[in-house]
């Protein structure tokens, strides 16, 4: 934690810095997302997708705050939402203090946060040279052409790409890992203090992939960044972060510091999702799957605890009340009725062995 | 690695540019035999067409009783006469300026107005697209044969009207592939990532959609030539587009076709002609659509 | 590879390259393996290694106008190469029968789990369609696929992403095949999806004797699953062993690298021990061996021929021109 305080404390050292570094990033409260799907004759749908429902959390200055989950469970639209890329339908992101939308307006805000996406071919236009890539976004801020494409030279040379070389090539003509550089620059080139990584090492193969993880923890000492990295790989997820949240079906499960998350799961959910990792030990092999089945559909999600269909503790006071996020342990929160006092729950005090 | 290479280190090298886009579609056009063969007759049908005047060895309006239909291969007629006696060979070169122009100007026309509809609608998307798409469609429900006799019907024959009715028969299939193409670019990551840095709709449409989106569109509208040209000459058939005795190869299979039973090589002529341009202008779009694949 | 029993399958010096391109594209150069019968094989290896040409080699399903093919295949006795028409149709399905990773490609949509299944019994066998439709139900009690009389009668896409894929290892089994190829089968699917699947290929291989060929990008996925493991590299196994022998004494650079530069147990702020560079290009290989420009360890004689496959115990080989020591 002290290597996270010293980050905290150069983070507030950029001069856009409000609230000091005690202040949250980034705080969200009650980010609902819903997605209308099967639209009728008249427009009108019948069903929705409850892809994100009531999402609460903050982000420190300085850290990389990791967000798993299985397919459905909303981490991709969390990062469209904090992206501004869709429409919330219910609540506020606040921004160092800043209600976004209305202390700050979205162009100042998008200019601080920055995305870098899975697909690094599809993340990239065709039609454009790396240089022309890089140096849009500063463009469209007003930058000079010549500043913008010397930025963009500067950015190359610091995400290991020789400028000269790759400065006028086209993204068809690199491969993975280096167009996956290349979109770390270009989110750079906005000099953000934010930036969401959604599956950006994903797509790679694993020798690639180490090179890259170790890019973004250079740059993030260099230019004092704060990431979101969202991944469905755990091992990577538990390697570059300093605190995990666990999503499952457009909720938060658990949310809490990395390494007491992997090593103490809360959450039965997490539990399971941990267990379920390939055991990377010969003699010790999975005997049994932690889970039986798929995720469940995020249309019509199951009421109450939304895991309790899967959950081994699963009591029927699960299916009606709705748990909410309680300290659990010295640094995790998680949203279990076993950790909920008077919910209930048959388990309570057996807390620790899910 | 000598010493000297450690001491350039700090020499700022040029820049290496690679090849621009245009340069690796022209070089994979180059290496595709038969797209450049096709390229080279249209070219030549261009060429024809511009230089007609200097080409024909005859004047294509100058009739005779006497040299009725001719056969190919009589002196003074390489291919034969028409129906009034007219120098077959001359009228087809001449035919190729109305035929050429009947074939790409609606095409063109429609290109222009079908891109801006179809990637206005594509970009905007929601109930504006709906609109747009649905009216097109209305439009799309009819054969395009029917489509083009219908309108050039109601606005009457001539040269004029029979482009604008082609023009409008044009620019609903264009339209729609200009809208898909669009909404797919629209939901690609990389203008997600521009709107994420705050870049208004214009830009992005200016930057990073219209140089993607252009070359699909341009490419389908070229393969349309070949139809326009055939309905063009449909027109004319019926006597709807191009009035006699102006030479264009589809009014001439018009005319000649009483001639099929007494000289059918003479008779067929202006059809080769219009294969041979329609299957050229298929030819080189398939081709063009093959070497804009960066990926190839 | 000095095997006790002959093997089921003997892949001798395979060579494939595609050609049609602007220049040949060499994806498989040289893999010699033999497998035991009811041997679980991982074939380990990162995109463009070969790994999964080498496993459609073994099915004859490359297009043979657009490659070049050399070596030999022997498989159950038959040679692959020789096979056509009736007696691959034969061989495939009945010999040896492959699940993908993505079985919404790979089921037919317009029809029903249980009616493509049942029709796959049929072409193979002369059975009722009533037999073939109670093998087929009995093939989803098999892959535990839970009530399955009404998944008989599901469409593909009516179906979960894990369901789906249990439907296709169904569907593989429905021949009773002796060998079963995965390519990538769990890669798809979400993390507690996939151990399931892992799971089950695991209790099935056992229940029926199966010998398995797995390919793999994931480290993790082979151990679960795998007796040896062969990792692949620019279109070469460059090294070959029992998968305890692989994960806690590796000997190839590669593969150290591979197992060093994983996120799994790195410490949290610590820099990882990556690879660096990128595979090379397989249009335009190095004349020496392939992972040389990569290798920390690389000399010159390295970068000039191409190493010999050497052995380091009796069932662990690999293809290293440094001493096995040197390499550590």
């Amino acid at each position: 934690m002290t290597e996270l305080a010293d980050m905290q404390q150069s983070v507030a050292r950029d001069p856009r810095d409000r609230g000091g570094p005690r202040q949250p990033l980034l705080s969200v409260r009650g980010l609902v997302k819903h997605f209308p799907v099967g639209k009728n004759l008249f427009g009108r749908s019948r069903n929705v997708v409850r892809a994100v429902d009531d999402v609460d959390f903050e982000l420190l200055k300085g850290e990389t705050l990791g967000i798993v989950g299985e397919s459905g469970c909303g981490k991709s639209t969390t990062a469209r939402l904090l992206m501004n890329l869709i429409e919330p339908d219910a609540g506020e992101i606040i921004f160092d203090g800043e209600v976004v939308g209305h202390d700050i307006s979205l162009r100042d805000y998008r200019r601080q946060v920055q995305m870098v996406f899975q697909d690094s071919y599809a993340s990239l236009n065709p039609r454009l040279t790396i240089e022309d890539s890089i140096a849009f976004a500063p463009r469209v801020h007003g930058v000079s052409r010549r500043e913008a494409v010397g930025r963009a030279h500067d950015l190359l040379a610091r995400v290991g790409l020789e400028p000269h070389r790759f400065a006028g090539r086209y993204p068809h003509e690199l491969s993975g890992g280096q167009r996956q550089r290349v979109n770390i620059a270009r989110a750079l080139a906005l000099e953000p203090r934010l930036v969401i990584l959604d599956e950006a090492v994903s797509a790679l193969d694993k020798s690639v992939e180490a090179q890259v993880l170790n890019l973004l923890l250079d740059l993030k000492d260099a230019f004092g960044l704060t990431y979101i990295f969202i991944s469905h790989d755990l091992n990577v997820v538990r390697f570059i972060s300093d605190r995990v949240m666990v999503m499952y079906l457009g909720k938060v499960a658990e949310i809490g510091d990395a390494e007491s998350v992997f090593a103490q799961p809360q959450h039965p959910y997490s539990a399971a999702l941990l267990a379920s990792m390939p055991a990377m030990d010969p003699d010790a092999r999975t005997e049994q799957a932690p889970l039986y089945g798929d995720p469940p559909n995020p249309i019509d999600p199951p009421p109450g605890c939304r895991f309790h269909t899967r959950c081994r503790f699963a009591d029927p006071v699960c299916s009606q009340t709705v748990p909410s996020l309680t300290p659990a342990g010295e640094t995790q929160q998680v949203a279990c009725l076993m950790r909920q006092y008077g919910s209930g729950h048959s388990c309570i005090g057996l807390e620790g062995r899910a | 690695m000598a010493v000297g290479a450690l001491d350039n280190k700090n020499v700022i090298a040029p820049i290496q540019v690679s090849d621009g886009y245009w340069k690796g579609v022209l070089r994979r056009l180059m290496r595709d035999p038969v797209t450049m063969g096709a390229l080279i007759v249209i070219l030549l049908l261009v060429l024809m067409a511009i230089f007609a005047p200097y080409l024909a060895p005859a004047d294509p309006f100058k009739s005779s009783m006497l040299r009725r239909l001719r056969p190919i291969g009589t002196p003074g007629f390489p291919l034969g006469a028409d129906e009034l006696g007219r120098d077959m060979l001359s009228r087809l070169i001449f035919g190729a300026r109305l035929s050429l122009f009947m074939g790409v100007t609606p095409v063109l026309m429609a290109f222009v107005i079908g891109s801006g509809l179809g990637i206005f609608a594509g970009y905007v998307g929601g109930a504006l697209n709906t609109a747009i798409m649905r009216t097109i469609d209305v439009f799309y429900a009819f054969p395009s044969v029917l489509l083009a006799v219908a309108l050039s019907g109601a606005l009457g024959a001539g040269i004029f009207n029979a482009l604008v009715s082609l023009t409008i028969v044009f620019i609903p299939p264009i339209t729609r592939v200009a809208e898909s193409v669009t909404t797919q670019v629209r939901n690609r990551d990389y203008v997600e990532a521009a709107r994420a840095s705050g870049a208004s709709g214009l830009t992005i449409v200016r930057v990073h959609v219209l140089g993607n989106v252009l070359s699909p569109i341009f490419v389908y509208a070229t393969s349309l030539v070949s139809v326009s040209m055939i309905l063009a000459s449909g027109l004319s058939f019926l006597g709807l587009g191009v009035r006699p005795p102006e030479p264009e190869w589809g009014l001439m299979l018009n005319t000649l076709r009483t001639a099929i039973y007494v000289n059918p090589l003479v008779a067929a002529l202006p059809g080769v002609m219009i294969f041979i341009t329609s299957i050229s202008f298929n030819m080189f779009s398939d081709g063009l659509r093959s070497a804009m694949d960066v990926r190839a | 590879m000095t095997g006790t029993a002959a093997p089921i399958i003997d892949i001798r010096d395979l060579t494939v390259t595609f050609i049609g391109g602007r220049k040949p594209v060499h994806a498989v150069n040289g893999v010699t393996l033999a497998i035991q019968p009811a041997e679980v094989l991982a074939l380990l290896g990162e995109s463009g290694s070969g790994k999964s040409v080498t496993l459609r080699s073994l099915l004859g399903l490359h297009p043979p106008g657009r490659t070049s093919i050399g070596g030999s295949i022997q498989v159950a006795g038959k040679d692959v190469m020789a096979l056509s028409g009736r007696a691959l149709a034969d061989f495939r399905g009945k010999t040896v029968s492959m699940i993908f990773q993505e079985p919404l490609l790979a089921l037919d949509p317009v029809y029903t789990v249980g009616a493509q299944i049942a029709e796959t019994i049929q072409r193979h066998e002369a059975v009722s369609r009533v037999k073939a439709r109670a093998r087929a139900l009995a093939l989803l009690q098999k892959v535990r696929i839970p009530s399955p009389e009404r998944r008989l009668d599901a469409f593909p896409h009516e179906m979960s992403g894990g369901m789906r894929q249990r439907a296709m290892i169904a569907l593989a089994l429905a021949c009773n095949p002796q060998i079963l190829l995965a390519d990538e089968p769990t890669t798809a699917l979400d993390a507690t999806v996939q151990i399931q699947i892992l799971l089950l290929l695991r209790e099935l291989q056992r229940e029926l004797g199966l010998t398995v060929i797995l390919v793999t990008h994931d480290i993790g996925v082979a151990v679960e699953v795998a007796d040896r493991v062969a990792v692949m590299y620019a279109g070469r196994i460059v090294e070959t062993g029992p998968v305890r022998e692989i994960i806690r004494n590796p000997r190839h650079p590669y593969t150290q690298g591979l197992l060093a530069s994983r996120a799994h147990g790195a410490m949290t702020g610590s820099r990882l021990d990556a690879i660096p560079g990128s595979p090379p290009d397989l249009a335009d290989l190095p004349p020496g061996c392939s992972f040389a420009p990569r290798c920390k360890h690389a000399k010159a004689t390295c970068v000039e021929t191409a190493p010999e496959i050497r052995s380091v115990t009796a069932d662990h080989w690999m293809r290293c021109m440094l001493d096995a020591e040197a390499a550590e």
